[in-house]
């Protein structure tokens, strides 16, 4: 049997305001899988994610990742469960005054890589992304969709072997989108977990990973996880 | 390993001078803080010093009954060279108190005419043992003295002795309250400007734990930081107290000066001094660990 990557179990979400983002969202993502969160917007999928890399806590219910019993109070190793992922936050954050590539390579020293590893490997993927020519310039002077390309290059610059994108795509233009995609596939066949959530329905439907629909906070039925096509381990 | 320390202090750097003025307030905070402490300690230190001098040449005199049959005396002497804690002792006979008396007054020795060296009484100078030479053992040995019934009186500065240690104690204590008290301000304004320090770089922290750096690789800059304000706090008090020292002994009228060349007036010995730096840089790094508990939590 797999033992799943994540596993969330009753969680419930209500922010101090009495919104209730998340209600009972019981589910597993198993090791190697590429997963879209769908849902129209406010339907609670960045609140999902944020629980999932531990910036968020849920109100209730039990949330496993890596094995690890993040929802325990006292859990004190939320570094080690974000070292062992890569994270698109939906508000990107990066470093707005300093440039594209010290963004990455920023994020590659403070987990212990020396800095010239860190440099070359911040070229690569940015070549990857079409940024090589914007590398020495700030954040600043960039549009919403090159931050929004540093912020998937900066997450997957330590090639995680989970990846956790909020919305990554949502600036992005149709040619771009199909790059960012090809790079997450890519990701995906070298046996990452991927999960993406998205509100665009369109993006879902032109490739045939597994969709997990969430509405109002609450999960729906979609595709199943498909067990024939997870990577083992 | 040579990375991460490099790294560290390339981290400190930028956020101190990032945030200089803050820092150089609290630096100076801290000096003056240590400064006044280490004045106390300095007065305490010179004072004991002296009296420890003092109390070296510290020797009992005790004066015979008028009309102590001489034949009397050597054995008064040996009973009284036999006693806990006495080291030499010498006998002062009327004429060598007289002869002692007109060498004092020098030229105004005519004031002596007439008297007769009887009339003077003799006395033993009594050297202590070197253990024996402080205000309470010397005590016992008066006690003993007392006891023997050939003596008149005994005479070993007794008020002074007393005024002296009643002062020590008290700069003693004052040393230590105040220390406390600044003690405490300083961590207080330590944690308070690493607070602001944090709170500069709260974007970038905010990144860090995004990417999984471990918290004390996002401490250590800030413990650094506490502890360099402590040690340049700690390192101006101490120079400030020597021109101090220096300044002051020179800037005194020369009588006073030649008065004061008898006794000396020393500065902290290495060791003290050492401590005030190890102190400084203690309490900074507790201000900073104060701070970064207070605003360092993993979101
Ligand atoms: N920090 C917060 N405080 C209060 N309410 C919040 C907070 N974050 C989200 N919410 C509310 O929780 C609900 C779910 O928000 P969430 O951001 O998870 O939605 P979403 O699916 O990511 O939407 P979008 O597609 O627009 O990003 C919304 O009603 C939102 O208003
Ligand atoms: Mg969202």
């Amino acid at each position: 049997m797999i033992e799943a990557i994540i596993q969330m179990q009753h969680v419930f979400k209500t922010y101090p305001s009495q919104i209730s983002a998340l209600s009972d969202v019981t589910l597993e993502i198993f090791p190697g899988e590429f997963t879209f969160i769908a849902g129209p917007s406010g339907s609670g999928k960045s609140t999902l994610l944020r629980i999932l890399y531990c910036s968020e806590k849920p109100t209730s219910g039990e949330v496993i990742v890596h094995g690890m019993h993040i929802t325990q109070p006292g859990f004190k190793k939320i570094y080690q469960l974000r070292q062992a992922m890569g994270i698109v936050s939906q508000d990107f954050k990066l470093l707005k005054d300093r440039t594209v590539t010290e963004n990455i390579t920023f994020a590659l020293e403070v987990t212990g890589h020396p800095r010239e590893e860190a440099k070359w490997k911040a070229l690569e993927i940015l070549r990857h992304l079409g940024l090589e020519e914007r590398e020495s310039d700030s954040i600043f002077s960039l549009s919403a969709g090159e931050q929004q390309r540093v912020a998937i290059a900066r997450a997957l610059v330590n090639s995680p072997s989970l990846l956790l994108a909020d919305e990554p795509t949502g600036n992005l233009d149709a040619k771009m989108t199909l790059r960012v995609m090809d790079i997450l596939t890519d990701l995906h066949q070298k046996g990452s977990t991927i999960v993406f959530a998205t509100q665009f329905t369109g993006l879902i439907k032109r490739y045939s990973y597994r969709v997990i629909q969430i509405l109002n906070g609450q999960i729906l039925d979609g595709r199943k996880a498909d067990t024939n096509k997870i990577h083992q381990g | 390993m040579i990375f991460f320390l490099q790294d560290m202090m390339r981290r400190t750097f930028r956020n101190m001078m990032g945030n200089l003025f803050s820092n150089l307030i609290t630096i100076g905070i801290i000096a003056i803080s240590m400064l006044i402490f280490s004045t106390f300690t300095l007065l305490a230190y010179n004072l004991t010093n002296f009296f420890n001098l003092w109390e070296d040449k510290i020797e009992v005199i005790a004066y015979l009954k008028r009309g102590t049959p001489s034949s009397e005396v050597e054995a008064l002497l040996s009973k009284t060279r036999l006693l806990e804690g006495v080291e030499t002792l010498r006998y002062v006979s009327p004429y060598d108190a007289m002869d002692f008396m007109e060498m004092k007054l020098g030229r105004q020795k005519n004031l002596l005419e007439g008297i007769q060296p009887a009339v003077l009484p003799a006395s033993l100078e009594i050297q202590l043992k070197k253990e024996y030479r402080n205000s309470t053992k010397i005590k016992e040995v008066v006690a003993q003295l007392k006891k023997i019934p050939q003596f008149e009186e005994i005479q070993y500065g007794q008020e002074w002795v007393e005024t002296f240690s009643v002062l020590i104690h008290i700069l003693r204590l004052t040393q230590w309250i105040l220390g406390g008290l600044l003690l405490i301000a300083i961590v207080f304004i330590t944690s308070h400007t690493l607070q602001l320090t944090i709170s500069s770089r709260r974007e970038e922290i905010e990144v860090m734990q995004w990417m999984g750096a471990s918290p004390a690789f996002i401490r250590v800059p800030f413990y650094v930081e506490g502890l360099i304000q402590g040690l340049l706090g700690g390192g101006l008090a101490i120079l400030f107290l020597f021109l101090l020292h220096q300044g002051l002994f020179f800037n005194l009228p020369p009588s006073i000066q030649a008065w004061l060349a008898k006794i000396p007036v020393l500065f902290l010995p290495a060791k003290t001094t050492v401590w005030i730096l190890l102190g400084g840089m203690i309490l900074g790094f507790f201000g900073s660990i104060v701070a970064s508990m207070r605003v360092l939590q993993y979101k």
